[in-house]
């Protein structure tokens, strides 16, 4: 056995010696925990937290590891996916810190896991109220690009004056003709904060809107947290004559054939000729084991604004 | 409330001041430095009434706290004593320096419009024109990107701004259109005020008298009040029917525009008279 494979041998409870249960002192936890509970009791908003040094770096997943830390327990399955895949090197490092420190089943399956941690995705299985997805953020201001002051920004929030995120919008539909927002697309939580929904991408914007989960966003490096609570109100920022719109793919996925789903873009060698597969792995897999999946309401483009 | 805006003992203040300030500064001692603890006394004791649709000339030399007046009714800068009470904002009964920073954003995006003397000041050069105007509608929930341009087309037309370029960045147009510009961003809401600092310096005098043409008609068509700050007479003798006169943060002088230059009775107004004619 070499050295670390020692250092890292599980104890009796199942997890390693030498460091506190998940990783993070209790008191790091309790803090994390605290501002969590403050950003569900107030939609969108960012909560500062001191965010700590973790074994990965910042920009890494640092945030949402460390919400997912403070919050597992006895009877956890956790399930960790990067980009939509549970294969990811950053999603089975990351799963790996979560089970050696504390000794947690994972799994690959949507429905069975209890806090799923993403960057990136938001799984195609449908999400209940028993679950919680946490999302690693790279840029929690969604205003960050029209003001670059972090004192400015607060001000505007405070003021719930959000006309340059709007100008910014009308902006990009002039120079492009239409609104170009791959990832991040920012939305109205709650009809009072504008948030950035971390990268995920359009296609995925619509599923915050009156979930049945938890949703709970952690920005490691920036150090804020912020949170969708269950049943509120998320509406993407659109013009009445440039709707909000999902991505549209020209064939369905080459693996499971879902014309349902968000699917990667493979260009062959010649770098004309594409394949496309599911994005979300673990949904494209129980697809073709014959799985039965619990599907999110379908979007409808009709500017689905009651 | 009779008058759409009501300022009163309006002071702005800049140092630690002291009890002697008000009374040991202005025209009188020929000085607006505090000589007890060296404040800077911009404005003191101002006054000011605008009845809806009237247009009101604020004259005086560089330092007389003109646009300082200015920018306090504009909730640019906090007075540091007075009140304005103006009747969009909750009907006059409450103080516009009481509001909020919620309601003081209101108050500058709907129901006033500010043209500053420098475009650089009043538009923002790293979006386009039509962005510019665009802002304030979408401060008042404009949500539809067509009637947003047919507005800001419309407000360009109306400036006398060629409609191709709505699109274009305000760097890359003349001073007397980017000045067209933000008198065009200012009427986007159709304000029942408009606060005008130097309009016309700075400009030549061909574009001078168009400017001065297209206020002349814009009043007559949104029937919006305006205050009119100027050190050009000739301007404020074509503007404005009632005027006041400043001096080192005091009203010198006010009443009717052409009593006041034929007639002046401040020795500080009869030389500014002769000092043009």
């Amino acid at each position: 056995m070499t050295r670390i494979a020692e250092l890292v041998t599980a104890n009796s409870a199942g997890h390693m010696h030498g460091y506190n249960y998940a990783y993070l002192d209790e008191l790091t936890k309790k803090e994390i925990r605290r501002g969590l509970l403050k950003a569900v009791a107030i939609p969108g908003h960012q909560v500062p937290f001191g965010s700590r040094e973790m074994p990965i770096a910042r920009g890494w997943g640092t945030g949402g590891l460390q919400i997912t830390l403070s919050l597992i327990g006895s009877g956890d399955v956790v399930k960790i996916i990067d980009q939509g895949t549970d294969a990811g090197v950053n999603a089975l490092n990351i799963k790996r810190l979560i089970t050696r420190t504390t000794g947690l089943e994972t799994t690959e399956d949507t429905a069975e896991a209890t806090v799923i941690q993403t960057r990136h995705r938001i799984p195609e299985e449908r999400l209940h109220k028993h679950q919680i997805l946490v999302l690693q953020v790279p840029l929690p201001e969604p205003l960050r690009l029209v003001e670059p002051s972090e004192a400015k920004t607060r001000q505007l929030h405070a003021d719930q004056d959000y006309t340059k995120a709007w100008v910014y919008l009308y902006e990009d539909i002039v120079r492009n003709g239409q609104l170009t927002h791959a990832a991040g697309y920012p939305v109205l939580v709650d009809e009072r904060y504008v948030m950035a929904t971390s990268p995920v991408p359009r296609w995925d914007v619509p599923r915050f809107h009156q979930a049945d989960c938890l949703f709970l966003f952690g920005a490691g490096r920036e150090k804020r947290i912020y949170a969708v609570p269950p049943r509120t109100d998320v509406r993407p920022l659109d013009f009445a004559d440039y709707p909000f719109d999902v991505e549209r793919f020209p064939q369905g996925c080459a693996i499971c054939g879902s014309t349902t789903t968000f699917l990667d873009e493979h260009p062959a060698a010649d770098g004309v000729a594409r394949t496309y597969t599911c994005s979300d792995t673990a949904a494209c897999e129980k697809r073709v084991a014959g799985g039965v999946l619990d599907p999110w309401p379908s979007f409808s483009n009709s500017r689905s604004r009651e | 409330m009779k008058e759409l805006l009501r300022v009163v003992g309006l002071e702005k203040r800049y140092g630690p001041g002291c009890p002697t300030c008000v009374e040991s500064t202005g025209p009188e001692r020929d000085t607006n430095i505090c000589p007890w603890c060296g404040s800077v006394v911009a404005l003191a004791a101002f006054d000011l009434e605008v009845f809806p649709g009237e247009t009101v000339g604020i004259v005086g030399e560089s330092g007389s706290g003109k646009s300082t007046a200015l920018a306090c009714i504009y909730q640019d800068l906090p007075p540091t004593a007075g009140a304005a009470y103006f009747a969009p904002f909750e009907g006059g009964a409450r103080s516009t320096f009481e509001a909020n920073s919620q309601e003081r954003r209101a108050l500058q995006m709907r129901h006033m419009g500010m043209v500053y003397q420098s475009p650089a000041l009043g538009l923002s050069f790293h979006s386009t024109a039509g962005a510019n105007i665009v802002e304030r509608l979408l401060a008042v929930d404009w949500r539809e990107v067509s009637g947003m341009r047919a507005k800001a087309g419309e407000l360009l037309w109306r400036t006398e701004v060629p409609m191709d370029r709505l699109d274009a960045f305000p760097g890359t147009l003349s001073g007397g259109m980017q000045q067209r510009v933000q008198i065009a961003r200012a009427l986007a809401n159709e304000p029942p005020l408009l606060l005008l600092d130097e309009l016309t310096t700075g400009l030549d005098v061909s574009v001078q008298a168009g400017v001065i043409d297209l206020i002349r008609a814009l009043q007559q068509e949104t029937g919006a009040a305006m205050v009119m700050v100027s050190h050009d007479l000739a301007v404020i003798r074509l503007l404005a029917p009632r005027s006041i006169v400043m001096r080192l943060g005091h009203v010198v002088e006010r009443g009717l525009t052409d009593q006041i230059l034929e007639d002046p009775q401040h020795p500080y107004t009869q030389l500014l008279v002769s000092s043009t004619a």
